[in-house]
């Protein structure tokens, strides 16, 4: 373990600094926030909080006149679906954080109320964003609350984040393991079982895509999905067939049914693998292949995949009001 | 043969399909001039002269096909220079027209030689010689006659030529009651014309001629457009018709700085075809050009949103009026 004197073990601009704030008070919690927001502000730094209001009213107690220059942003809203909330990173950093210069963020993400789903995903988040964020001027502290957090969360945390923030000390995190291989350990999970009863099937090939497209609007409607948003639903669900097959293996089947999580559409290439290294977690250059599935996650709330000696499965959740 | 279309004066029709009412020019109505049947009349209200020559040169085209004969009057552009037009066309690719005027196959005459032989226009007689016009190229062994004409000679003032329009009511009037082994484009140049004599003349013709689609396999229909230059897209954008979306792409207004595609009609597009939308500004030659993607439906907006293209420089949105 290395003990830093500066606020981070990693040191240069356009180096990713991902630290994990693990508290069991809320005395703890503003002893270390506090200093790291109060330090970006003393920097110049675009600095942001995005906490439960109940946190940014205690940083911005322990901030006084240094909370002025600071964002706070609503953590129940930011923290919406892994993949939208990676989407918000970006959209905001790259227009307004970085050309400010360096960004330093607090985020408290939301835990509770979470499915095991959303849980493992959120999981999978943490880790995402080591990769996805590499080479950029971000300062990046998440804020895990003991008290309400459950322990494989704040276990997960310390295999997430590179850096962990104590009592205003940085340390190197001696549990943190490569994204990658957080990210093929997410993958290891198997899918939850389609349900016995109530699956729609229709199975698809070139230039049967348009009555694809049909199917899905029908059984989307028929379960209950609201009309404004049967479009986007469509839409993702056309793209993951496209790839099956122009890229795929030709021809695939779609199951679609409604269950505790939502909607699932799950649409299976029967013969072909992928390698999913973050696939669809980077956002698209400009006319860049390879942005369908970026599309596709930002098109759903959730998306799993499974890939491998069977064939590959394309797991699409979408919430139902 | 028909009989002798020397007769009754007939009455005007009216409530013809293509008179929208209106007088305003449709964005694209009308029959495809690849699916002329003989026994058609229709006209061709132009302003653009790439869409002039689009369309003409597929009449050309398709008569080498169906083995008709054309005869094309001119205003007063020799054959040469008629030839010279079509032949320097985009679209002209393989059609020998010299080897068809060669054969008699393509005749050009000017109005002067076509209508005013005996030195004034009479309709009566010009309905007349068109039956002989069609005899001889029954004769020849073609089997039918395309005809086409020009008709900004009718406003010129030669003697008889207020008797235009009666011309053109008798002709109609043929077509439209006798089985004619003959078909005509009769061409109206818009900036010549006024509306309401424009939308007089058009009545007297089953409707007017539209170009070619460019693509059409049910999911997906392309159309050229010429005012602005570019591609009118109807129907869905999937695996089944990106390809010839990103074909049509590569061909279309190679010679405009800017490309216009109409998606008012468009109902789903996929991120292959998003991309051929946004990147068609990059043409073969590796000219940038304008691209300006007018009315797309709010599923494209979408797209464009969340893959963050909806800023690209060169692609412009034109939002449907509110």
């Amino acid at each position: 373990m290395t003990r830093a004197t500066t606020t981070s073990t990693r040191t240069g601009r356009d180096v990713l600094v991902h630290q994990a704030l693990v508290y069991g008070s809320d005395e703890e919690m503003a002893g270390s926030a506090v200093p790291f927001l109060r330090e970006g502000v003393r920097a110049g730094d675009a600095v942001v909080a995005i906490t439960s209001p109940r946190t940014a009213g205690a940083l911005r107690d322990g901030l006084g006149a240094a909370a002025d220059p600071v964002e706070f942003l609503d953590s129940g809203a930011w923290f919406a679906a892994p993949v939208q909330t990676l989407a918000a990173y970006h959209e905001h950093a790259s227009r307004d954080w970085w050309p400010r210069g360096r960004l330093r963020l607090l985020a408290e993400p939301v835990w509770t109320g979470r499915s095991a789903l959303e849980i493992r995903e959120w999981k999978r988040h943490e880790a995402v964003l080591n990769v996805v964020f590499a080479g950029t001027p971000s300062v990046l502290c998440c804020a895990y609350d003991r008290r309400e957090v459950p322990a494989d969360v704040v276990e997960a945390a310390f295999r997430t984040h590179p850096e962990h923030l104590s009592g205003g000390v940085v340390e190197a995190s001696p549990a943190y393991v490569d994204p990658a291989d957080f990210y093929a350990e997410c993958n290891a999970a198997p899918l939850a079982p389609a349900p016995e009863t109530g699956v729609a099937e229709h199975r698809f090939t070139g230039g049967g895509l348009a009555a694809l497209r049909d199917f899905v609007t029908a059984e989307a409607a028929r379960r209950g999905l609201p009309q404004d948003r049967i479009l986007p639903l469509v839409m993702a669900v056309n793209e993951v067939a496209t790839n099956i097959v122009r890229h795929g293996g030709g021809s695939g089947v779609l199951r679609v049914w409604a269950g505790g999580e939502g909607l699932v559409c799950d649409l299976t290439d029967p013969d072909r693998a992928l390698v999913d290294r973050f696939l669809g977690h980077r956002p698209p250059r400009p006319l860049q292949q390879g942005a369908g599935m970026w599309a596709v996650r930002r098109l759903c709330h959730i998306v799993e995949i499974r890939s491998g000696a069977h064939g590959t499965v394309i797991r699409l959740h979408t919430r139902l009001p | 043969m028909p009989s002798t279309p020397r007769g009754d004066d007939p009455p005007p029709p009216a409530g013809r399909p293509g008179d929208d009412g209106t007088g305003a020019p449709q964005a694209a109505p009308g029959r495809p001039v690849g699916e002329m049947r003989l026994g058609d009349h229709l006209c061709l209200s132009y302003d653009n002269a790439e869409e002039h020559r689009a369309i003409l040169t597929a009449y050309l085209r398709d008569a080498l096909r169906d083995d008709h004969k054309v005869i094309y009057v001119s205003d007063d552009a020799p054959p040469e220079e008629v030839l010279d037009r079509f032949r320097r066309g985009p679209d002209a690719g393989d059609l020998d027209l010299p080897a068809m005027m060669g054969e008699g196959r393509f005749v050009v005459r000017t109005a002067e030689e076509a209508y005013l032989a005996t030195g004034r226009f009479d309709p009566d007689e010009i309905v007349g010689l068109f039956a002989t016009e069609i005899e001889l190229a029954m004769l020849q062994g073609y089997r039918g006659l395309r005809m086409t004409c020009e008709k900004t000679f009718s406003l010129r003032g030669w003697p008889g030529s207020d008797r235009f329009t009666e011309f053109e009511r008798k002709i109609d009037h043929i077509f439209r009651t006798a089985p004619v082994p003959a078909m005509a484009i009769c061409q109206y140049d818009r900036r010549w014309f006024g509306r309401d004599q424009l939308r007089e003349l058009e009545s007297y013709h089953a409707g007017r001629v539209r170009v070619d689609d460019r693509f059409d396999n049910g999911t997906l229909r392309i159309t050229p457009t010429f005012t602005p230059p570019g591609l009118a897209l109807a129907g869905a954008i999937d695996e089944s018709t990106c390809p010839a979306v990103e074909e049509a792409l590569r061909t279309a207004g190679v010679r405009s700085a800017h490309l216009c595609l109409d998606l008012s009609r468009l109902e789903f597009c996929d991120m292959a075809g998003l991309r051929a939308l946004v990147g068609a500004g990059r043409t073969p030659g590796g000219m940038e050009r304008q691209v300006i993607l007018r009315e797309p439906p709010e599923q494209l907006a979408l797209m464009m949103r969340i893959t963050g293209w909806d800023a690209l420089p060169g692609v412009y949105v034109e939002e449907a009026p509110r």
